[in-house]
Formats: structure tokens, C-alpha cells, sequence
């Protein structure tokens, strides 16, 4: 008896669902990981060296508000110390940043309307929900075929290259504007947005659209008026969950010279005031909680709606 | 009121604005604010002349990325251009796989104390005294803390890690790896307990019911159901980290984009197209693989 139990579990543990790929994938994985510490000879103990350590001393005194340094300060005195920053630039770069991700998200989300449907494959092919008659030519089916390859390359292009990047050559086209930073990440949250919303057309299982095939709507007929409303719920909530991600960009686009965080942050950096350099860092860190949490309240709304 | 309400064909009034059209409507009427307060002209689109002939000069090389160095001073000792891109793509890799490595480490020990239910106890309080009272001070404290812990070290952005460590440390790799894993521990374990959370009870409760502890059935009840998301998750934030890790470059470190940089501003665009078309194969290679190992799991 107890052996009979003993070959059964054995039997159904060698049965039990396992994929090789995502097993030698896990594999790879850890070894790239281990690899590359050792390649790499990194050690994380580099940063305590007498060296490093004298100057993070160094950078440890100079974070003291200089207006409060050497004087017996409170926490109060802190308080008016960092109202002073916000009204110097604090507020305007806070503000700059929310609004390029905004007007960012807004182009990004537009613009990868028509791009989710063209890499649609359940509604991009030669005869969408298929009901019956002449099956169609294979001519045609390949054109469509290629006409979906094509929009998802494109698609991974959009979203393959880093918005820092992306701004960095913007810059030079635009010159100094906020366009640098509002079109590098609009372009690639279109390329990410541009997938997320295609999976979501793809992933539609609703008789609704073969019923309207079924009763002789057109391609664009199915997709204004069957997908749309279907979808719209999920892509205002990825619109929402990537704006935090361009809220978090946006706060380092500045640094490439134009207004929003990361230029206040470079900027005491150069003039050397590592107190008011921390404080933007911290500031940058309170814009994407804030941020974070007017995208959670949206996508709630949204949620609760649906 | 009520009984129209129950009636299951009971119309919407035409443009009926639901909560979902007021949060649409917000959405647009933000954009346009924030599109007048950052004083955005759609004329400035139209680049200056200077911009366009940066534009030209850059986009006529988009086909032909230089082979060889370019430039009218190119030092004699210097490594052949594909060599050189090469040894950044590499280090972009290495910086990011490491930085993955302390990643997942922050992601797997701050996820798991984030979760709540990594402290939820026996529900038939079959525990001693002691115990039942550590989890009822020391729990909710270290609860809230991670929490916090990790919302502040995740929604500081990498680029900023990484200045403010060149700032106290000075340009070191361990600068690099730092201000890359910190952030991306934060998000992992931020993901990972939430899918802990959402994992189903009736595998805990089963177990449980069978007489599993608490570790137990947090690992057999909870873990394994929430691993395959979390495995595909990592993934993903590898692809992530390439993108992250080259963009270091632009601080001084010896990733893609300190050359990206360079060759820009010395106006060597066909050796910028070199740099970006090496960068491109690497995410794209690991936006396939991740893209594989997604697709299998979730």
C-alpha cells in the first residue's frame, strides 16, 4: 500500500506541467546574473574605500541646510528652509513635470489608438470573424499578414529606445522646449501603450463582434462600434498606470536642460549646494508618490465604473 | 425611482456623462492646461534651421552607420569602432545583470515582509502567547515600514540614484549597480507582494486545514501560485534594466550611452546610428526572450 502511494506521487511528479524553455530560461537567468558579477569583478565594498568614504563625509556635511549650519536648528526651521526652496523653483518644476507627462500621455495615448488595432491579428486579416462563404485568397491573406508584421515592428521600435535617450536627440532637433522631453516619452509609451491595448483587442471574446460580421458590418463598422466600447475601460486604465511611469520619467528629463525636476537638480549640483540637490531628489520622490496616487484614484473611478 | 431601476431595459438619457466620461473629460481638459502652463507651441514643432540641419545631417546616416571610426582627429591607439561598441554593449549588459541580481534579492526579502500575508497568523490561533503578541507589535511596524521602504526607494528615479551616489562617491561601478538596483528592488518587491496577496486562499485554507504551519502554507499555498507572475515579472524588468543601464552612459559611466553622447556631439552621426543600432539588437533580443518566457507563464 504504501509503496503503491509512493509510485503515485513519483508518477504524478514526474507528469506534473513544466515547460523546457522557461526552465533553461531560468537557468540562463541566474547563471547571466552570477555571471556577471564575477565578469564584471564588481564588489559593492568599492564604495567604503578611505577614498569614497572621505568624500560621501564631505557630501554627508554639506547636506545640512546651509541657512541652518551651525546654528540650533528645529524642525520648524526646516519647514521654512524647504517652503523657501519650493517657492523659489520647487513648485514650478513639480508643476513642469506633472504637465509634460500629462500632455505626453495624452499624444502617447492617441496616437496608439489606430496603432492597437493595426496589430490586432483577430481583426486585422483578410476576412475578420469569418462567418461563412468563400474563404479568402491567399494573396490576400499574406498582404494582411504583412500588414500586422509591419505595425508591430514598428510598435517595438517605438517602445525599444530609452525616453533619455530619446529626448537627448530630440533636443538637438527641437531646441530648448519642453516638446524634447513631451515627445521622446510620448513616443514611447505609444510604442508600449500601442501593445498593451492590441493584447487587450486580441484578447476581446465577445460574441457581439462575430454578430455583427454575422449580420454584414464592415471591418471599421466592428471596430468603432463593437471593439471600442469593449476596450475603452482597460485602455483609459493602462492610459492611467503609464502616465505614473512618465510622471517618474519626466522628473529626469530635465536634466538634459530644460524645466522640469532634473534641471533644479543638476542645477544645485553645479552651484555645488548639495542641501537644496537632496531636497529636489527627495521632491522628485513626493511628485511620483503623488503621482501614484492621483493614477490610483483615476483608475479606481474607472474601475468602478466598468 | 426603484422600480424603473430594476427594469433590466432601462435606457441611459443620450450623452449621459457616467463617472468614466468625467474622468475622460478631466483627462482632456489636464492636457490642454498643461499644454498652455508649459507654454508648447505647435509652430516650435517645426524645428529651427540649425535643428534641421542637425536633423538632416543625422537622419541621411540612418542606413549607413559607420564601420569605422569617423571624425577628423581619431587618436592612433584607440580600438576599432565596432570593438569599442561592442565592449559598451557588454558592460550594459553587465551593469544590468547585476544590478537584477541585488534586484531580485531587495525584491524577494522587502516582498515577502510587504505582504500581508507573510503576517497573517493561524486563523484558529493555535499559537502561543508570546508569538500572538509579536504579531500584534512587531508585525504591523515592520509591515509599514517595508512598505514605505519600498514606495521611497522605487519612486526615486534611477537617474537620480545614480547622481546622488556620483555625488557621495564619485564614478564608481558600485555607483552604477546601486542606483540600478535600488529602484528596480523596489518595484519587484512591490509586484511581488501584491501578487502574494492576490494569490487565491483556497490552497492556504486546504492546507491549513491539513495541518500545515503558517510557513508552510505561506510557501506551498501562496508562493506557488504567485510565482509564474512573479518569474515573468523579473523578466521583464530585465529588458527594463538594459534600457536603464545604458542610459547611465550619459553620466560617465562606460555604457552605450556615454558613446551615444560623444559621437553625437562631435557631430559623428554615422557612428551615433552604429551605437544605437547595437543598443536596439540587445533590447530587442531581450524584449523576445522576456516576451517568450511571459507568454508561457501568464
Amino acid at each position: 500500500m504504501a509503496v503503491d502511494r509512493q509510485e503515485t506521487i513519483s508518477a504524478l511528479y514526474a507528469k506534473r506541467p513544466r515547460d523546457r524553455f522557461v526552465r533553461a530560461s531560468l537557468w540562463l537567468f541566474f547563471l547571466l546574473i552570477v555571471g556577471s558579477w564575477i565578469a564584471g569583478r564588481f564588489s559593492l565594498t568599492e564604495i567604503l574605500s578611505a577614498r569614497r568614504l572621505g568624500n560621501l563625509e564631505r557630501f554627508l556635511n554639506d547636506i545640512t541646510p546651509f541657512d541652518l549650519r551651525n546654528t540650533d536648528w528645529g524642525i520648524t526651521d526646516l519647514f521654512g528652509w524647504a517652503a523657501e526652496r519650493m517657492s523659489e523653483s520647487g513648485w514650478e518644476a513639480a508643476g513642469a513635470t506633472i504637465a509634460i507627462a500629462v500632455v505626453a500621455i495624452f499624444i502617447a495615448s492617441a496616437a496608439s489608438l489606430p496603432l492597437s488595432f493595426a496589430a490586432a491579428r483577430r481583426l486585422m486579416n483578410a476576412e475578420p470573424f469569418l462567418p461563412n462563404g468563400a474563404a479568402p485568397s491567399r494573396a490576400r491573406r499574406f498582404m494582411w499578414r504583412a500588414f500586422v508584421l509591419l505595425a508591430r515592428i514598428l510598435l517595438i521600435l517605438l517602445r525599444a529606445m530609452p525616453e533619455y535617450l530619446l529626448a537627448f536627440l530630440a533636443l538637438a532637433l527641437f531646441g530648448a522646449s519642453a516638446w524634447p522631453a513631451v515627445i521622446a516619452l510620448a513616443i514611447h509609451n505609444a510604442g508600449i501603450l500601442g501593445r498593451l491595448k492590441g493584447e487587450v483587442i486580441e484578447n476581446t471574446n465577445a460574441r457581439s463582434l462575430s454578430a455583427l460580421r454575422g449580420v454584414g458590418a464592415s471591418r471599421r463598422q466592428i471596430s468603432l462600434f463593437g471593439v471600442m466600447p469593449l476596450v475603452l475601460p482597460r485602455f483609459l486604465l493602462y492610459d492611467f498606470y503609464r502616465w505614473e511611469s512618465c510622471v517618474r520619467e519626466a522628473t529626469v528629463l530635465g536634466m538634459l536642460g530644460f524645466a522640469s525636476l532634473g534641471a533644479v537638480v543638476v542645477d544645485a549640483r553645479t552651484r555645488e549646494k548639495y542641501d537644496e540637490f537632496v531636497f529636489f531628489i527627495l521632491l522628485g520622490c513626493a511628485i511620483v508618490v503623488v503621482g501614484d496616487l492621483i493614477s490610483a484614484l483615476a483608475r479606481s473611478i474607472v474601475r468602478r465604473a466598468s | 425611482m426603484a422600480p424603473e431601476k430594476a427594469s433590466a431595459l432601462s435606457i441611459k438619457a443620450p450623452f449621459f456623462i457616467g463617472r468614466r466620461g468625467a474622468v475622460l473629460i478631466v483627462f482632456v481638459l489636464a492636457a490642454i492646461v498643461s499644454y498652455f502652463s508649459l507654454g508648447l507651441e505647435l509652430k516650435t514643432l517645426w524645428p529651427s534651421e540649425g535643428g534641421r540641419s542637425i536633423a538632416a545631417g543625422f537622419f541621411s546616416r540612418a542606413f549607413s552607420p559607420a564601420m569605422h571610426a569617423e571624425g577628423e582627429f581619431v587618436p592612433a591607439n584607440d580600438p576599432p569602432l565596432l570593438q569599442i561598441a561592442a565592449e559598451a554593449a557588454w558592460l550594459t549588459f553587465l551593469f544590468a545583470a547585476a544590478a537584477m541580481g541585488l534586484a531580485l534579492l531587495i525584491g524577494i526579502v522587502f516582498g515577502f515582509l510587504a505582504s500581508s500575508a507573510w503576517w497573517r497568523g493561524d486563523p484558529q490561533g493555535a499559537e502561543s502567547a508570546a508569538v500572538k503578541w509579536l504579531r500584534r507589535t512587531l508585525a504591523p511596524a515592520v509591515y509599514v515600514a517595508s512598505r514605505t521602504f519600498i514606495a521611497v526607494i522605487r519612486s526615486i528615479h534611477e537617474l537620480l540614484w545614480a547622481i546622488l551616489f556620483l555625488t557621495a562617491f564619485g564614478l564608481c561601478d558600485a555607483a552604477a549597480i546601486l542606483a540600478l538596483a535600488l529602484p528596480y528592488g523596489g518595484y519587484l518587491a512591490k509586484i511581488f507582494s501584491e501578487l502574494i496577496d492576490e494569490a487565491s486562499p483556497t490552497a492556504a485554507a486546504g492546507l491549513r486545514a491539513v495541518g500545515a504551519g503558517s510557513l508552510q502554507v505561506f510557501t506551498f499555498g501562496l508562493l506557488t501560485q504567485a510565482l509564474p507572475d512573479m518569474i515573468a515579472y523579473a523578466f521583464y524588468r530585465f529588458e527594463c534594466a538594459l534600457r536603464s543601464s545604458a542610459v547611465l552612459g550619459f553620466f560617465g559611466f562606460p555604457t552605450l550611452g556615454l558613446f551615444i553622447r560623444q559621437s553625437f556631439n562631435s557631430s559623428n552621426y554615422g557612428e551615433v546610428w552604429t551605437y544605437l543600432y547595437v543598443l536596439l539588437l540587445l533590447i530587442i533580443v531581450f524584449d523576445w526572450w522576456s516576451g517568450a518566457v511571459r507568454k508561457r507563464l501568464v
